[in-house]
Formats: structure tokens, sequence, C-alpha cells
């Protein structure tokens, strides 16, 4: 499903230049759960941004599905990215206007889908989530780990092929963090791609398969299955 | 402490650049034109207050019944002014006949030129209160002397002593300059009053004045009057009413004639009367700008405290940790306002100057000579005050709303402003909209209006038409001037006139006809011309014939035009009988209606007769072959050749048809000059709360982007919250906007519809500016990459 090579990404700013992904290659099929690892500033964020769409390399390549995309332009990334991608974030990043049934709603709003649809897909993740009950309230008005379902049931709403999640669990406290697990491994059962960022040795088990950086270039390898 | 205050409040100015510029360009502009509008209508309401008796002067006025309806009119029989002084002497200081204000030919040797003066009993000097420079207020008392103004007397005799020289006028008379006296300001309705003659040289040059069989009979001097100083002005007014009615013969009863006086302080602001009744006239543009003035003024500060509360999120935290080190609340409230003082004092600095930079212009547009009073301390005093007013009123919503953030809240980062939502600020943006709004609508129409009145067909050709002062010169060789101008092909054809073919300055009564209401006072325009008077003009006849030398009998005929027809009500008018003055009229020819007097009012009844020997004015139709400079070159050497003794002086008919638009076309530019700056500090009121908005929303346009939103999405997102106030803007806009506009247009009985596009297109055109303007923001926000808008969290 995912192929790099060489992939490289530099930070330019005035005084420094930051190497936050060096010549770094790997691959992952489909239905994969894979959880990267590594310490901070090893460049673990900006992997999974540009593994998600949201960046663009500085070298290297990047195929997806088959597609070599890293020199694509933004508005064609951005039709890849909301049909086949979804995001979780260690800090949520659910919009605070919006009600938990609108957060989930939204990537469905922008591929178009028609109101009662829509809101059947909604209901039945929120079910899942176990977030029905707080379908009209603001992300303010939730706990962490309420916030951090809402957020999961987001990026799966639209049915993803790829889910990726950095540091899903960053923010929760460990009864909280092993539920959104949970939810993972259930999401990659029924085929999935998870792609995981984390620091915890814990959560890293629930994954086939841990890829460790160090200075943006991978040091491990080790398969958990 | 206060210094202190300035220093923090500077360092924000230069912190935000960008915002304080728009801050502080947006007062300025708001200022400068509130400055204006409160120059213009100072100056506007002190007109002819320069007279120290203004309270007390005052216009003889008659209301006279005529074709059934109340007219009002300044003219007056030459004997008004005696008769009021015998009847009611002691309640007036004066009362003092004149004549026109006309121009006249002052000639001083070799140096000729055209200058306008009146002739006016003596009193006048005191009534206005003229100051002297040479002489004694009592330089009228002679009957060959002069008083110039000081303008006049540069004119002639530069620094030499202009007292004791003789100048002689129109050719006739020599008369000795015995004063000379301030000019009178542009302010003042006797401004174009440059030079001053007795009454009684007005009398002893016109002698048939004084032999004139039923001198109640004609209008064609002017009365002022003083009351005297204990007297209350409308009593005397009321006094005076049957002054006129009460010598006159039942012929002229009919007429009704009621005098009364039009006190000064209401000549250049309620000048207008409607069936004898004082309507207003000007007071409602002082009216209508003040308005305007103040909601620029208010459209400025409502920028001000919308971008300082859209800023207050990014000062929330200042907020928070001054009040967790012990600030107080006033203390808070100190700072913002110190911030808007110092804003509000650099606007002032910035408006002074655009004022200063604009008032050239200002007063072109708007036919003023106002200047800066820059000694006067009552305006510094204003300005400062209005200063004051504004910084409190600008500076008070952010200072009291920032300053009551609660700090514990701030600090632990669960206080939100709320992106767009705070009332407050709709609300502000939807008033400045849709002040914006009606301006546009406003200006739209007065321009639809001016259109309309200048599309009205004028029923004659005012193309290569001039007009000349008739003399009596130029009156007794008049023929053969005609013929040199005529056989040289300078001119087509030529003609004189009492009235020109703008203006109406000869009407007359004494009408009769078969089947007319004897009770029924009537007063027609009476135009006295030669025979080749429609040829000039070229007028359509639209049945009958023209005047013909040939016909001797066209001496008693008249032609009249097609709303004389209506009026008198004849079915087949061509070869019926009109009598005037006793003596029968034959009606040879009908005209179509000519538009002669205001653009804006329905046309009168008007009759045309043979008359060679009192005209006024030569009308001349240049020959379209020559280039224009040429033949007036021409015209010109030939009118020199019989008259030397006069300049020439001319005036194009369609220019002088263009002046009858000057003060609606006035309003109209200024109108537009004040939509467009509302609309230009609404923008930028738009352009830096858009800016805010899209600055606030930045994370959550990251994350709809990373779910899927593309530019398009976010642009509209982003744009509907405005579009949405401006549509609440249009709503409240169009109802007020065409309310008042209707209510304008009534004044005017010829006038345009307000149809649906001005409104489409008022919409259409804030919908435009207000998308152009957000949509940089919100475009520039949603090209953003992602990644750099979440990691700010
Ligand atoms: N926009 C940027 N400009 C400059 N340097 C950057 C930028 N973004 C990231 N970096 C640098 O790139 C390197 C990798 O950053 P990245 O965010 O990928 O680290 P990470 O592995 O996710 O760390 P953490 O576990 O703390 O989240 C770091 O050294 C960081 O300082
Ligand atoms: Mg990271």
């Amino acid at each position: 499903m995912i192929k790099i090579t060489d992939l490289e990404k530099i930070y330019r700013t005035e005084d420094i230049e930051t190497v936050a992904l060096n010549k770094l290659s790997f691959e992952v099929k489909e239905g994969e759960f894979v959880a990267i690892m590594g310490p901070s500033g090893c460049g673990k964020s900006t992997l999974l941004n540009i593994l998600g769409l949201l960046d663009d390399p500085d070298g290297g390549s990047f195929v997806f599905n088959n597609e070599e995309i890293a020199h694509y332009s933004e508005s064609k990334r951005a039709q890849i990215r909301k049909r086949n991608i979804g995001f979780v974030f260690q800090s949520f990043n659910l919009i605070d206007e919006l009600t938990v049934f609108e957060n989930v709603e939204l990537p469905l709003i922008y591929l178009n889908m028609k109101a009662s649809e829509r809101k059947e897909k909604v209901e039945e993740v929120l079910k899942k989530m176990q977030v029905m009950h707080r379908r009209n309230h603001y992300p303010q008005q939730l706990s962490g780990g309420q916030q951090q379902r809402v957020a999961v049931a987001r990026a799966v709403v639209n049915n993803p092929k790829l889910i990726l999640a950095d540091e899903p669990t960053g923010n929760l406290d460990s009864s909280n963090g092993n539920e959104v697990m949970q939810l993972l491994t259930d999401l990659n059962e029924q085929g999935t791609t998870i792609i995981m960022v984390t620091h915890s040795e814990h959560d890293a088990r629930y994954s086939h398969r841990i890829i460790r950086l160090l200075d943006g270039q991978m040091v491990l390898e080790n398969s958990l299955i | 402490m206060i210094r202190n205050y300035i220093k923090i409040a500077w360092r924000n100015l230069l912190k935000n650049k960008g915002y304080s510029a728009i801050n502080i360009g947006g007062l300025a502009v708001g200022m400068a034109v509130t400055m204006l509008i409160g120059l213009w209508i100072w100056d506007e309401l002190s007109f002819d207050k320069y007279h120290q008796n203004y309270d007390n002067i005052a216009r003889v006025m008659q209301h006279q019944n005529f074709n059934g309806e109340i007219g009002t009119q300044f003219a007056n029989p030459a004997v008004l002014g005696q008769q009021i002084r015998d009847k009611y002497g002691s309640d007036f200081k004066y009362v003092l006949q004149s004549s026109w204000n006309f121009q006249h030919t002052l000639a001083y040797g070799e140096k000729k030129l055209l200058k306008a003066g009146s002739f006016f009993e003596p009193g006048v000097t005191e009534m206005l209160s003229l100051k002297m420079l040479k002489g004694t207020r009592a330089g009228l008392k002679e009957t060959n002397s002069i008083l110039l103004s000081e303008s006049v007397a540069k004119a002639y005799f530069g620094n030499a002593d202009p007292m004791e020289k003789i100048l002689k006028i129109d050719n006739k008379v020599d008369v000795k300059v015995t004063g000379v006296y301030e000019d009178l300001p542009y302010n003042t309705s006797f401004r174009d009053l440059t030079f001053i003659m007795p009454w009684d040289l007005y009398l002893a040059q016109n002698p048939w004045i004084k032999e004139m069989e039923n001198p109640w009979g004609s209008n064609f001097t002017q009365t002022f009057a003083q009351v005297a100083d204990n007297a209350d002005m409308e009593k005397v007014s009321a006094k005076i009413k049957n002054v006129k009615l009460d010598v006159l013969g039942p012929e002229e009863r009919r007429y009704k004639p009621a005098i009364f006086l039009h006190p000064m302080s209401k000549w250049h602001l309620y000048a207008d009367f409607k069936n004898g009744l004082n309507i207003g006239g000007r007071i409602q543009y002082v009216w209508l700008f003040g308005i305007v003035g103040l909601f620029v003024l208010l459209l400025a500060c409502i920028n001000f405290m919308n971008l300082s509360t859209a800023r207050s999120e990014k000062r929330a935290k200042e907020v928070g940790v001054r009040k967790a080190i012990g600030s107080t609340r006033g203390q808070l409230i100190t700072q913002f306002f110190s911030e808007s003082f110092l804003v509000v004092f650099f606007a002032f600095a910035l408006s002074l100057l655009l004022v200063t930079l604009l008032l050239p212009f200002f007063n072109e547009t708007a036919d003023k000579k106002i200047l800066l009073p820059w000694l006067n301390p009552v305006f510094w005093l204003m300005g400062i005050s209005f200063s004051i007013f504004t910084g409190l009123v600008a500076g008070s919503y952010p200072a009291l709303y920032l300053s009551s953030f609660q700090p514990v809240k701030v600090l632990k980062g669960t206080f939100r402003v709320g992106r767009f939502a705070a009332l407050p600020r709709k609300v502000l943006v939807v008033l400045q909209f849709s002040v914006s709004i009606i301006l546009i609508i406003g200006t739209i129409v007065v321009y639809q209006q001016i259109q309309h009145a200048k599309n009205r067909p004028v029923g004659y050709n005012r193309e290569s038409l001039i007009y000349v002062a008739l003399n009596e010169v130029i009156h007794s060789k008049y023929d053969a001037l005609r013929n040199e101008l005529k056989t040289r092909n300078v001119i087509v054809e030529m003609s004189q006139s009492t009235s020109p073919t703008t203006e109406v300055w000869n009407t007359n009564g004494g009408f009769d006809w078969e089947g007319k209401d004897p009770n029924l006072g009537v007063d027609f325009p009476n135009n006295g011309v030669s025979h080749e008077y429609g040829k000039v003009i070229g007028w359509k006849i639209k049945e009958g014939r023209d005047f013909s030398r040939e016909l001797a009998s066209d001496s008693l005929a008249f032609i009249m035009n097609e709303s004389a027809v209506k009026f008198i009500g004849f079915k087949n008018p061509v070869g019926k009988i009109l009598r005037w003055e006793g003596k029968p009229y034959k009606i040879i020819g009908v005209i179509k209606d000519m538009l002669v007097e205001s653009p804006y009012k329905p046309i009168r009844a008007s009759l045309f007769h043979i008359e060679r020997e009192q005209g006024n004015i030569i009308q001349l139709k240049i020959n379209p072959n020559l280039a224009p400079s040429d033949a007036l070159a021409r015209i010109e050497n030939t009118f020199k050749k019989y008259d030397p003794a006069t300049s020439f002086e001319f005036n194009f008919v369609d220019e002088a048809f263009a002046r009858k638009f000057g003060d609606e076309e006035r309003v109209g530019t200024l109108a537009a000059v004040f939509a467009v700056l509302a609309i230009f500090i609404s923008c930028l009121g738009l352009f830096g709360l858009a800016s805010f908005v899209a600055e606030q929303r930045t994370k959550e346009i990251g994350i709809r982007k990373v779910v899927g939103a593309s530019v398009f999405n976010l642009w509209t997102l982003l744009s509907k919250d405005f579009v949405a106030l401006v549509i609440i803007a249009c709503g409240i806009a169009i109802p007020l906007a065409w309310y008042g506009m209707y209510q304008w247009l009534q004044k005017y009985d010829y006038r345009t519809d307000i149809s649906w596009w001005i409104f489409a297109a008022a919409i259409l055109g804030a919908m435009l500016i207000t998308i152009l303007t957000v949509s940089f923001q919100a475009i520039k926000a949603a090209i953003a990459n992602p990644v750099k808008s979440l990691r700010t969290e």
C-alpha cells in the first residue's frame, strides 16, 4: 500500500537546517498495523504528515496505492486524502465550535454525501465509539478519552483504507488509552491499515511491527508476529 | 504612570503595524469627512451673519393668486417701499427699494468692465452694516454717486485713491466715487453686490417709472426692510399683509396679493415656497449631510471598536497575566483608553492634513470659499472635544470589554471569545453596511434624477446658440448689425427678446378670452421677441405659423405653447382672439412646449409676441460651418464696430441651461464622494475583521483541510458569515433608502421613478465588495499549509 524510498525532509530556517527525515525507506502492506517509535524530535510527526499527504517530502519517492505521489499538487493530494486517509492526533484537533455529531460529520460533507446517509453513518460510528449519548455536546464538555474517541470516530467515519494516528493515547490515562487501542485493533481486524506513532511500549505491542527511528533514520525494525 | 501607559500603547501600535494603519487611516478619513461636513454646515448656518442687523433684516415679498395657484415672488412695485413707510413707518428702521442686481458697464477712461451692482435707497449702507474702507456710509446721499466694493475699486484704480473719481455707467451717466466698502463675503446673499448707486439715479435714468399710469400694476423691483429694534418680525409681517391689496382696483384685486416679510435668517436655507407656504429648501441638505457626517464618523469608530475587540483574543492572555500580577480593572481600562487616545491623536493629526489637502477640491465641488480656521479657538475646542468624544466612544467597548476578562479562564485556556459569534460585532458590521448601502442607493437616485431631467425634451435647439445683453446703442443699430453679420455669413440668424430662452424675466396679467372665469387672475410668461426669434432657437411649430416681417398684422399676434392652449382650453386655437389689456391679439401659431425654467417643474403656459422696442437680450445662432472661436471673434469685431464703448460679453445658451442642474449636481457629487468614503471605511474594517477571523480560525481551517475540505469549501466557509451580515444590512438599508429617496423626489414635479435595478445594483455592489475584501484573507488562510496551523496548537 505504501512504499517509501530514500525519503528526505529538511527544515530550513534562517540560521539552521534540520534534517528531519534522512533517506528513509520502508514499506507498509495493506492490512498491516505498524507502530513508529523513537525519541522526541526524531522525525515521527514529520513522517506521519508526509505519509498522510499533508506535507511534501524534499526528496525520495513515495508510492501510495501504486501511484508515485511525491510531487503531486496540493489539490490532487487533497482528493486522495479525503477518500483514503483518516487522521487521529495526539491533541484531538476537534473543532470547538462544532458539536460531536458535526465534527464527525465533517469528512462526509466534504465527500458530498446526502444528509440522510450522513446521519446514518455518523450515528453508527458514534455508537461504536460509545459517544452516541454525547452527540450534541461540544468538545470542551467532554473528557479527554471521550474527545479522543470522537477524533477516532471522525477518522474512520468515511471508511478510510489507512488510518494515521500520532500518539493517540498521549493525553489519556491508561484505561482510556487501552480503550482507544482496542478500537484501533478492531478496525485493523476489519481490514484497515494503521500506522501509529507512540512513545509507549505497551501501546506498541498492539501492532504487528515496530519501526524505530533516530535522527530521521530507521535504526531497527522488529516484527511482533 | 501615564508615561508608562503611553509607552506600552505606542509599542502595541508598532507591534501590529498593519492593524494600526487600518485603524488610524480609517479613523482619520472618517474624521476628515466629518470635519469637512462640519465646516460646510457651519458655513451654511452662518450665511448672511456678516450683517450686524441679521436678525432684523427681511426681504419684502408677496404671495399672489395666479392661474388658480398661490405663487410667491420677490418682485414688487416700485412704490411699495414708500407705501409701507407711510403706513407703518414706526415698525421699521428702514424700508428700502432697490433694482435687480444686474451687470453694468463701468468705464474709467479707457478701462471698461462689466460689473454687477444695484441701485439702492441710501439706508442700505447702514442696514447691511457695510464696513467702509474709504468715505462714509452717507455716501449715497448725492444722486450721482457710487460706492465701490474693495475688489472693484482695486480693478479700476489699483493702489491709487478712488475717492472723488468719476466713472461712466453704461455709456450714459457720470457718477462720482464717494466710498469703498469691504467686499461682502462669499457666504452672504449680497456677495454679488459689487457696487451700489442711489435709487434716485435709477429713477432719473428711467423716467417712465414715475410716469406710470398704474404704478401698482407692475412688479419689477425689490424691497428690503429692517424692522425697528424692539419690533417682532412676525407681527410686523402680519400687519403689512394688505398694504398692497388695499390700494388696488377691482381688476388687480383678483390676484389677492399678500405682502409679508421673509427674514434674512431664512433667505438661504428656507427659500422655497409652495402654494403660499414656506417648505424649506437647502436646510434639508444641511440635515442630510449632518446625518451623513455623523454616520461616517460612526462607521470609523465602529471599525476601531471592531478591530480592537477582534484583537481581544490575542490580548486576552496579556489581560490575564496583568490581572494575575495585580493590575486592577481601572488600570487596565486606563491602559486601553491610552491606546485608543493615541490612535485618535494620530488620526486627528492625519485628518487635519487630509482636510487641508482636500479643502480646495471640496470648495470647488460644494461652491464654497471655506478656509480652515486655524486661529479660531472655537475650531480647536470643537476639534479637540470631538477627538476626545471619538476616543471615548471608540475606546470604550474594547476598554470595558477587555478589562472584564476573567484571569483564571484566560490562563487555563478555557476562555474563548467565540470566533465571530459576538453579537455586538455583528450588529456593528450590519450597521456599517446599512449606511454604505443607503449612501450607494441615494447617490444612484440623485444621479438618475439629474439624468432624467437632463434627458427631458427641451423643445428647441441649443446648439451654436449664444446670447448677449442688448443695450441702447446696439438697439438703435439692430437691423444694420443683423444684416452685416448675416451677409458675412457669421451667423445663421439673430433675434432680440425681453427674456433669454433659459429664464423668464417678464410675466404679464390682464388677459381675457372667450369663456374665461371672470374671477380667475392669470399671469403668463410673455416674451416680447423680434420676428426671427423662433428661427434662431429652432422652436417647433405644431399648428399655425411663425411670425413674419411681411405681415404688419403680426404686431397684434400671439404664438403660444401647448401648455397655454391646454390652460386656456381652446379646441382650435389658431385664429382665435386673446385680449391683452383690452387689445385683441390673434393667435397665429402653437409651438411645442419649451423647457425654459426649472427642469424639474411643469412647463408654464407661455406667450410670445412681437416687441421691437423693449428688448434685453440678443440671441445669435452661429454659423455651424465656422469654427466657434473664429465665429465668436468675428461677432465681437462687428459688435465693437457698432458699439465701441461696450465690452463684448456673451453666454452660451447650453451653458446657461447646464447651470440649472448646479445644485443637484453638487449634491450628487458630494453624495458620491461620501458614499465612496463610507464604503472605503467599511471595507477597511471588513478587511481587518476578516483577517482576524481568519487568524482566529487557523486551527479550525487546518483541521478541516485534513479531513478533506477544498480551498473552495474553506473560502465559502470564511466568506459566508460576512455575506450573511451584508444581506441583513441590505434588508435594513433598502426600505430606509427607498423611503428617504421617495421623499426627496417628491419635491420635484418632474421626477424619475426609483427602479428596482438600483436596489439590485446596490446589493450586488455591496456583495461584490464584501466578497472581494473577505476573499483575500479567506483564500490566504485556505491555501496555507495545514501542518503549520496545527503545529501552532
Ligand atoms: N516547521 C519546522 N521548522 C523547523 N524545524 C522543524 C519544523 N517542524 C519540525 N522541525 C524539526 O524537525 C525535527 C523532527 O520533528 P518532529 O515533529 O517530526 O519530531 P517528533 O519525532 O514528532 O517529536 P515528538 O515525539 O516530540 O513529537 C525536530 O528536530 C523539529 O525541531
Ligand atoms: Mg510528534
